[in-house]
């Protein structure tokens, strides 16, 4: 579960703080936080994610290179992840049971 | 060796295959501590192709896999109650606590939700003020940053409903207490790649030193492994047991600092019983004091719960290399990946279910199961 996945970078904001970012998970797109990047990268450059948050900055042929290895080796668990946290949303829950 | 087509440079991987061969003098046995590795050598059919010159020995690499049963049937409780809501990486749902797992608990009505990142569920604890909110903060080196970060933000922030129950685990203690046990084998180890892109590897340096092993931090893919298993043969041919960096596309001597930083505000070492093998003195992350009120485990009084391993489950035994997977019993009958008995065959990073999958082990008549267990003896 620790491998990460390869991503380009779309985006980068303030979130409260916290440096985040959109990232392109090959066509899958997710917010991610950058707070362990920090001042280390730019719109377009490619970092590996894991849970959510970048721990390192690759370079485009390394990212893709990755990415495929992973996808032959079906550890893109992290994708189905972030597909249901998007499908299910993170807002209130409609009733708290009796 | 008809797998080495598959790999993306079927030429280079063979003439690794063929110095590795050359070069030992005698066969070695070594140890990787990734699931991701495990995953890689299994499916490559590494082990055979290097068959009489290096024997891989699937060391405790999958956090879910050595996450304790206590912890996962803590999680159980915690996610059957009413007021909680039960957050967790995918890969925890199907892992077997004493009575059900989670994904069961989720049929009954629990309130168990999958995320992506820790963040996602803190966000869940903000905008759900009137219910708790609890993650199940699991794994190695690699993910501890990430769990650190929804900690401390919710600490900032002042989220009074969000805690996690923490099983976090760290490497370098599990690879000491292989090496320390009577029975070791070990003679080399593959260090996990990701874990050392946030840690660096210095902290493997007194480690190889005190007690005489070459350790390589290796990427997870095949060419990766098959080249990481060629410097350490070329480390013990030569007598050298040093720290040597196979990934460097990933890996830097330091690792990620500002990861490194957060995680010791907020952590600080435990001793961690591990699944299968038991208790190892200083292996583990636990909340630092002012992250008490984050700490599920206190919220929650879960101390009352503990629970025995199932005596059938050898996992411990493959972990430590005693026996393979396919040498106990229950691999393949009471045992699978649709019904498992025993952590490691839940995750597809675990040894048992790594071999289940890639179908070339079949289960083994009985007698060859007690020659095992005679010969771990
Ligand atoms: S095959 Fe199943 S029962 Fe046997 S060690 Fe592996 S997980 Fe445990």
């Amino acid at each position: 579960m620790c491998l990460g996945i390869p991503g380009r970078i779309v985006s980068l904001s303030d979130g409260g703080g916290l440096l985040m970012g959109m990232v392109d998970f090959g066509g899958v797109r997710r917010e991610v936080c950058f707070a362990y990047l920090d001042g280390q990268v730019e719109v377009g450059d490619y970092a590996v994610v894991h849970v959510g948050f970048a721990i390192s900055r690759v370079d485009e042929e390394e990212a893709r290179r990755t990415y495929e290895a992973l996808k032959e080796m079906s550890e893109l668990d992290e994708l189905d992840w972030m597909r249901e946290v998007a499908e299910t949303g993170l807002g209130p829950l409609k009733e708290r049971p009796a | 060796m008809k797998y080495l087509d598959e790999y993306r440079d079927p030429q280079l991987a063979r003439t690794l295959v063929a110095r590795i061969k050359e070069e030992s003098s005698r066969p070695w046995v070594m140890m990787e501590v990734c699931g991701g590795q495990t995953h890689t050598i299994v499916r490559q059919g590494i082990g055979e192709a290097l068959s009489g010159s290096v024997e891989m020995i699937h060391g405790p690499g999958c956090p879910v896999c050595v996450t304790p049963l206590e912890q996962i049937d803590r999680a159980l409780h915690l996610a059957s109650r009413p007021e909680v809501i039960f957050t967790s990486f995918g890969d925890m749902l199907r892992v077997p606590g004493s009575e059900c797992d989670l994904q069961q608990i989720r049929a009954r009505g629990g309130e168990v939700r999958v995320v992506y990142s820790p963040l996602d569920a803190l966000e869940l604890a903000r905008n759900n003020p009137d219910r708790e909110v609890v993650f199940f903060a699991v794994g190695f080196e690699t993910t501890a940053p990430a769990n650190a970060m929804a900690v401390w933000r919710a600490r900032e922030l002042g989220v009074e409903n969000f805690s996690v129950l923490v099983s976090h685990v760290t490497v370098p203690p599990a690879m000491v207490a292989i090496l320390e046990s009577p029975d070791n084998r070990v003679q080399a180890f593959l260090a996990a790649g990701h874990v050392c892109t946030v840690m660096g590897w210095t902290e493997y340096l007194p480690l190889a030193e005190r007690y005489r092993v070459p350790i390589v931090v290796t990427g997870f893919e095949p060419l990766d492994i098959l080249e990481g298993i060629l410097m350490a043969v070329r480390q013990l041919e030569s007598g050298r047991y040093e720290v040597e960096n196979q990934y460097v596309r990933s890996v830097t001597r330091q690792g990620n600092l500002p990861a490194q930083d957060l995680v010791s505000r907020v952590f600080h070492l435990v001793d961690r019983q591990w699944r299968g093998i038991g208790m190892i003195p200083s292996s583990g992350l636990g909340l630092r004091e002012p992250f008490a009120a984050h700490d599920a485990e206190r919220k929650f009084a879960l101390e009352g719960i503990t629970a025995d391993e199932p005596s059938v489950c050898r996992a411990g035994d493959v972990l430590r290399g005693r026996i393979k997977p396919n040498e106990c019993g229950a691999f393949g009958k009471a045992c699978t990946p649709e019904r498992p008995l025993g952590a490691p065959m839940v995750s597809s990073e675990g040894a048992c279910a790594a071999y289940y999958n890639f179908k070339r082990f079949p289960a083994p008549d009985p007698r060859a199961a007690d020659v095992a267990a005679a010969r771990a003896l």
